[in-house]
Parts: C-alpha cells; structure tokens; sequence
C-alpha cells in the first residue's frame, strides 16, 4: 500500500477507537463517580523511517488517560451518600484486594457494616466499621463518624500521586496495577456528607466530540479514497502507451 | 467500532431504567407514606487492548495502556428513607413517624408487612387497620362508643368513655426498625417486606432507646419526593439518551464510509 493509504487507514482505525472511548463516556454520563476517559495520540515512525526523513507517521492511541477533574456534587439528602471534594478514593475491600472508588453511594449492610452498593465493606482507617442504623451518623469533612457524641470509625481516603497506575475496574472501581503499591492519605480532600459526586462526562460534550470524530473520520475516508484512485491512475494512464 | 454500538446501546436501555424510575416516582408524589427510588448506575468491564505495566521496549514500560469501557448498566434502585412532609388532617387516626421505624401490619396470609404510610382506620369489630384492611400489630380494638381517641407520641393508645372521666388504655403501637431500610422488598401499597439483605426487625415502643422515631397524631406523611429534582433528572436523563442515540448513528454512519471505501 501506499504511504497516503495506509497512514489513512491507521488514522481511521484509531478514530474508531476514540469513538469507543467516546461511547462508554456518553453511556456513562449518569453513573456517579464515573471518571471520563480521554486519549492521547502519538506518532508512530517506523525506526527505518526514522532516518529517511519519510513521512510516514502513523497516529496511534498511546495512552487514553483517565479525566479525573472533579464531577458535580449533587445533593442527595440520604446520609449514606458522600462524595469526595477534591483528590483521593474511598478504599474498599473487593473479593481480590484493595479497591479504590470515587462512587461514595454507600449502605449499612443486614450486620449493620458500612458497604458499597456491590456489598463490599469499606475500609476506615482500622479496618472494615460497623454503624448502628438506629442513631443518627454524622460524616466530618476529615472523614470520620460520628454516631451519638462518639467516634466509630473514620473513613481512609487514599490518594495516588498523579493517578498513576490506575486501572478501571468497571462498577465504578479502580484498582492499582501494582498490588503492592500502598497508596499515600490524601491530604487535599474533604468528605461531603449527603451528597453524590455526579459523572464528569457530560453528554452535551459527548454530541459535539461525536461531531468532531466524524469529521476526522470523513477527511481520511477521502484521503484514503484520493490514495485509491492515484494508485488506481498510475497504473491505468502512467502506464498507456500513447498512441 | 462494534464496541461504540454497544457502549451505546447500554447507555440508551440505563436511561430508559431511569426514566421508568422518575415516572414512578412523580406518579407517587402525592402517595401518603411514598419513599422515593433512585436508579444507581455503574461502568462495564473494561476491555484492555494494551495492558498497562507491558514492555514498550528494552528499557521502557507502557505507562497507561489501553483499555476500552464497554458501557454502563443500572445496578439498583434503591429507597431514600428521608422523613416526608407532615400534612395536617385532623384525623385522630392518621399517625406520622417522626424519625426511624416502620408500624407493623398483618397481612391476610398471616405474614408480618412493614408501612410508612400511617393512615389508619377503624374495622367493624373496632381494631385499628391501615388503608388496605390489614391490622396494626400488636393489635389494638376500640370500643364503638369511645369518645376521643389519643395517640400519645409514645405509642400509648387511650379514649374516654361517655360520662367517665377517667381515660381508658387501649394499647400501645410499636414500631419496628432495620439495619438497612434500603435493603426492604416492596410489596406496593405502601407495604415493605424483610429480606436478608435489610436484616430482621428490631421492635420497640416509638421514642425508646433503640432510635425509634415517635409518633404525632393528626397528621400524615407526604412521600418524600421532589418534583423539583425529579424534573431535573428527567431533563438530564432525555439529554444522555439523546447524545447515546448520536453515538449510535455516528458508528452507523462511518461504518457507511468504511463500506464506500471500495467503490
């Protein structure tokens, strides 16, 4: 294939990955705590090309980062509900280790422990707290709660410097990618009680991004096609021999 | 591409799940006793086409690799236990829990059902039913002839009999509580059942110890509901579906292109 085509190809490809990336953060606009995914494209030069001064370059998407921007907090009412204000992730104790959450929509579990909506306790700052449904529970912007004049636990939030090495779990879950990584306490982060932290994918962003791929997505149909059709003419009429 | 389809479509059917919540809620806004639901939604598996932690190269590692979401899913829709508005009625039957607990009623099978919405009656026999006929237990029988009936805000029910001076008790309501009210089956009329995930009841005298609410007589409770938010989530909710339904006729469209690729 020719160089025209073939860079086309690649950039039409990697437009049909941004629009994945761009599709999961449209059905995500109402799932608390949903962090949008972005991409960050690099160019691609062949080592061989590198030195023949070819333009062959080739986008590729090197590293779709995670948007952490903080999302709306929406007031909720519900006492059990926090959102964080600022950096950091609520711990939590999944099946197979330590989980990281920004999705504060939490319950008290038939034992009365603190749980998230998939039931998995939440980890305070010494281990897994149990609350008791009956008294009134008062959430501290630090983060510990209070339930009749008396402190029974307090929340760990933990923070990654940068939010390096952070996976998506699904179910609104991070989880380290190295297991023994111990986060650091986040320091800038305020606890709100009664309150959700809404998606920062917002769907009006999603309709005009949706324009811009399909654009991009138009423009290299038709370099493709204009590659097609000068390959297709250098054959036909380069090789006719006038008569 | 097919994954922006799907992404897509999920978001549509999430929408559609919450969009069926609001509705219901905002039929139920003026339902004595209504404790509103919120749809909870969640992301999807990840799919990691380029696992982060990978060697690049000789010396250096994929910082963040790749990985492609593959939409989202309603997870639960759970109820709000927030106290309702009070309305007054006059109606020394109608009862208002201000605080945590549940009246306990019977059903016709015999089994245990939980209510919130305290607008109780007289059968013929004088035992206090609520608004579907079931009895308050422990049960509780009034005289025909009583006079005043008082409901004290700790439960205590009494009345006067004609020409007595003396009030007369008639019993006491209790009321019951869960660890986890959330976790409650909803029977519709009002009614809520025990299930493992809220636990098992715990019952007291309204105002005791154990963080029962107590009673106020005369009044009933509003569902909790905001037609204010629930119209905004309803504005947010026709929004993303609006723009997932753009995601779908985007991948339909370049997938058009594709196949004009080759003419």
């Amino acid at each position: 294939m020719d160089p025209l085509t073939a860079i086309a190809a690649s950039g039409l490809r990697a437009r049909m990955e941004s629009l994945d990336l761009m599709a999961n953060n449209a059905a995500n606009s109402s799932t608390n705590g949903y962090k949008a995914d972005r991409e960050f494209y690099s160019l691609y030069v062949a080592p061989e090309a590198q030195e023949a001064g070819s333009s062959s370059t080739m986008p590729l998407i090197e590293s779709p980062w995670t948007d952490l921007t903080q999302g709306t907090l929406r007031t909720t009412g519900n006492p059990l509900d926090v959102a964080l204000s600022g950096k950091g992730f609520f711990s939590v104790d999944g099946p197979a280790g330590t989980l990281y959450t920004r999705n504060g929509n939490f319950r008290l579990d038939s034992a009365g422990k603190l749980v998230t909506a998939d039931g998995y306790p939440v980890r305070g700052a010494s281990g897994a707290m149990t609350l008791k449904a009956s008294l009134p529970i008062d959430i501290a912007s630090d983060g510990s709660i209070q339930q009749g004049g008396q402190t029974v636990g307090q929340l760990s939030v933990a923070d990654f410097p940068g939010a390096v090495g952070l996976l998506k779990q699904g179910s609104n879950y991070f989880r380290a990618v190295d297991p023994d990584l111990t986060p650091a306490a986040a320091t800038g982060a305020s606890v709100e009680q009664g309150k959700l932290e809404d998606s920062n994918a917002g769907s009006a962003q999603a309709a005009i991004s949706v324009v811009g791929i399909m654009r991009q997505f138009e423009m290299l149909q038709k370099a493709a096609q204009i590659g097609n059709d000068m390959g297709k003419q250098a054959i036909e009429q380069v090789a006719r021999v006038g008569s | 591409m097919t994954r922006a389809l799907y992404s897509a479509a999920s978001g549509m059917k999430a929408q559609e799940t919450n969009i069926d919540n609001i509705a219901n809620n905002l039929a139920n806004a003026n339902t004595v006793g209504y404790k509103m639901r919120r749809a909870q939604f969640q992301d999807l598996m990840y799919q990691s086409v380029l696992q982060p932690g990978t060697a690049s190269g000789q010396q250096t590692i994929v910082p963040a690799g790749l990985q492609l979401g593959l939409g989202t899913r309603a997870t639960s829709n759970e109820i709000v236990f927030t106290q309702g508005a009070f309305t007054q009625t006059g109606n020394p039957l109608d009862l208002v829990i201000q605080g945590n607990g549940f009246f306990q009623v019977q059903q016709p099978t015999g089994n245990l059902a939980y209510t919130r919405a305290g607008e109780f009656q007289l059968d013929k026999n004088g035992n206090i039913v609520d608004a579907n006929g079931n009895p308050i237990q422990p049960q509780i029988t009034i005289p025909p002839d009583a006079q005043a009936i008082t409901i004290a805000s700790d439960g205590t029910v009494s009345y006067t009999l004609p020409n007595q001076i003396a009030a007369q008790q008639a019993g006491q309501i209790q009321l019951a509580n869960f660890q986890n009210p959330a976790g409650l089956n909803s029977l519709g009329n009002g009614l809520y059942l025990p299930t493992d995930a809220s636990g098992d009841p715990t019952v007291g005298v309204p105002g005791s110890a154990e963080g029962m609410g107590t009673l106020l007589q005369g009044y009933t409770e509003q569902s909790n509901v905001s037609i204010v938010d629930e119209f905004i989530n309803l504005i947010q909710a026709q929004r993303s579906y609006e723009a997932n339904s753009k995601v779908v006729s985007a991948a339909n469209d370049m997938y058009q292109q594709v196949n004009n690729l080759q003419r």
